[in-house]
């Protein structure tokens, strides 16, 4: 990468470490520390919340997917804007107006010292373990492209994340996102202009072939509960998905109660739903691009240079007949695609057009084939898994941008990861601190004593997460086994907090469908393991309500008692 | 027993109007992009 492009790098990572120094006043005490003493303003706070929940997996996992396989993934998001809208009026201003540090020492005053420490437990386990895969995954890139170790690169953004944190706390924290967020916005609009102009044909034409291709696809109506991306996955399955994230996980609740006002948390989430499907689809959109101009373009036959290199190197005649066949490939798609535009320019209704269309589909399935053998061939020579979706986007960046903008592209990736993993080690150290630590093994201290601990925990948390990262590969299985588990859960703790908004719901009703929630999730996941993880949410929620509303309430529960 | 906190929301009623309104404006900006991602896809479908 060019000099200035590192330039450009080190100043981003320098001064989001000296923002979060000066940030470091107000945090004396531990309510300024994990919550900015309630004070910001409700469009810091939702930047914040669509800077946490946009990571590095977005800008360069979700660009990807665009490109290979279109813009169907959005479908994903189409039930955030109701969930926003649910929590808006019903958790926001329960959690809001409790005066709570976490979303589960509201369980406490609700329900039980038991419920709130499940929950609490399941999210330290979960969040933990996630964290060092956000890292992980931009890590991972960064070193097959510029072939650091990947500690360097976890370290990288490890290190200046846990300084910030640790120091400024949820100020530093919520205020570091912003900019973050408006780098990441100012990167990807960048990349998508850059793309605009440099794709030799109209833009008219350049979303034909995508249409042709399929990429441009993004409504598919099947019922069907083994497909995630469905309109009907998206609007039901996401609903509740998005209601457990945004309302019961502690990385995402604490962003709102930092804001002035039960108004201003409720602002900050609607600035998610008006604007997460729109810049959803852009990213995509970028991803659609990329694929166009590698109509034009020659592509890698191996995003992952590592790979490329390797596999060059241990079977080099193979490797060049496949080049040479790809190379064929590709050529003959570039033809297909030129007489596409040409036979829509003359006229788009005629069967002239839907035969160009279909020939293109024809070269690219052949392009496709190749390509696959070259997968299997560095599949073959690493040993390792060669699926290259996320190394599509920051290879194209790094051969194709000019000067400077590669530099704002990385530095939008490091912010992505940076800003997502800040918040979650403030929420694991503030559940750590107050759900645990205060709750159970020094319920009496000073605020002094607190906070020390808690910039402690956040420390412990951040080194964690870097040893979990730099150790990822080896960790694979752990982790999936973590993120399934994971999965069993989400639901569970929604329909939780679902219950403690009925009043005649009880503590015990809320504990016991909590675990029957997981439990009945885990015998779908390994009865029926197609069935799609958004619907898991569906059913632990459903359940965890149900059973509590057959278990004895608050009154049959103090007559027993009694 | 625990009982739920009293600074639950003041006024129900205005709340229900709040949410009514909100849902209104997020879903007609929602609409107006799913609109535009079905044009996408229906004008470009070969």
């Amino acid at each position: 990468m060019h000099p200035l492009n590192w330039l450009i790098v080190v100043v981003y990572l320098a001064y989001v470490v000296y923002d979060g120094l000066r940030r470091s006043r107000g945090t004396q005490h531990l309510e300024g520390y994990f919550l900015a003493s309630r004070s910001l303003p409700w469009w810091a706070v939702g930047l914040s919340v669509m800077a946490t929940q946009l990571s590095a997996v977005t800008m360069i996992g979700t660009t990807g997917q665009g490109a290979t396989d279109g813009m169907r993934f959005v479908q994903f998001y189409f039930g955030l804007p109701l969930a926003m809208v649910i929590l808006g009026v019903t958790l926001v201003p329960f959690m809001h107006g409790a005066k709570v540090f976490t979303a589960y020492e509201y369980l406490e005053r609700r329900f039980d010292a038991k419920t709130r420490s499940l929950t609490a437990f399941l999210f330290l386990v979960s969040r933990g373990m996630s964290c060092g895969t956000i890292i992980a995954a931009p890590a991972v890139v960064f070193t097959a492209i510029f072939g650091w170790p990947l500690g360097w690169s976890v370290a990288l953004m490890g290190i200046p994340t846990i300084l910030y944190t640790v120091i400024g706390g949820v100020q530093a924290v919520t205020w570091a996102d912003v900019k973050q967020m408006v780098l990441i916005v100012v990167a990807v609009f960048a990349i998508f202009v850059v793309l605009v102009v440099r794709i030799p044909v109209p833009a008219d034409d350049a979303l034909a072939i995508a249409g042709a291709a399929g990429r441009l696809r993004v409504f598919d109506l099947s019922f069907n509960l083994t497909d995630t991306y469905t309109l009907w996955s998206g609007i039901i399955g996401g609903t509740f998905l998005m209601l457990s994230y945004f309302g019961t996980d502690q990385s995402q609740v604490q962003r709102y109660l930092t804001a002035k006002s039960v108004d201003e948390a409720r602002s900050s989430l609607l600035m998610s739903a008006y604007w997460k499907i729109p810049l959803q689809a852009l990213i995509l959109l970028v991803g659609v691009l990329v694929f166009v101009f590698y109509q034009f373009h020659e592509p890698p036959v191996l995003y992952n240079p590592a790979h490329e290199r390797r596999a060059r190197e241990a079977q080099p005649a193979q490797y060049q007949e496949i080049q040479a066949r790809y190379a064929t490939a590709v050529a003959d798609r570039q033809v297909a695609a030129r007489a596409l535009a040409d036979a829509r320019r003359a006229d788009a209704e005629s069967p002239n057009y839907a035969a160009a269309a279909t020939s293109l589909r024809q070269r690219e399935a052949a392009v496709t084939a190749v390509r696959g053998e070259a997968l299997a061939l560095a599949e073959r020579v690493t040993g390792e898994p060669s699926r290259d979706v996320n190394y599509i986007i920051p290879r194209f960046v790094l051969d194709q941008l000019p000067i400077g903008l590669a530099g704002l592209f990385v530095a939008g990736v490091m912010a992505a990861a940076m800003s997502s993993i800040a918040a979650e080690l403030n929420s694991l150290a503030s559940t750590t601190v107050i759900d645990f630590y205060r709750r159970w093994v020094r319920p009496e201290a000073t605020d002094a004593h607190f906070l020390g601990v808690s910039k402690l925990a956040t420390a412990v948390w951040g080194l964690f997460a870097c040893i979990v990262a730099t150790y990822a590969a080896s960790l694979g299985s752990l982790i999936e086994v973590v993120n399934r588990f994971g999965s069993f859960f989400y639901g569970s703790i929604l329909g939780v907090f679902l219950l403690a908004m009925i009043p005649r719901a009880g503590a015990l009703g809320a504990f016991v469908g909590l675990i029957t929630g997981m439990a009945t999730v885990a015998v779908v996941n390994f009865g029926a393991p197609s069935v799609s993880f958004l619907w898991h949410n569906v059913i632990g929620a459903v359940t965890v309500v149900v059973v509590g509303m057959l278990m004895p309430g608050p009154r049959r529960e103090a007559t027993a008692a009694r | 027993m625990a009982q739920p906190p009293a600074s639950v929301p003041p006024d129900p009623r205005a709340d229900a109007a709040r949410f009514r309104t909100t849902l209104a404006r997020v879903m007609a900006v929602q609409v107006v992009t799913l609109l535009l991602l079905w044009l996408l896809q229906r004008w470009y479908s070969v």
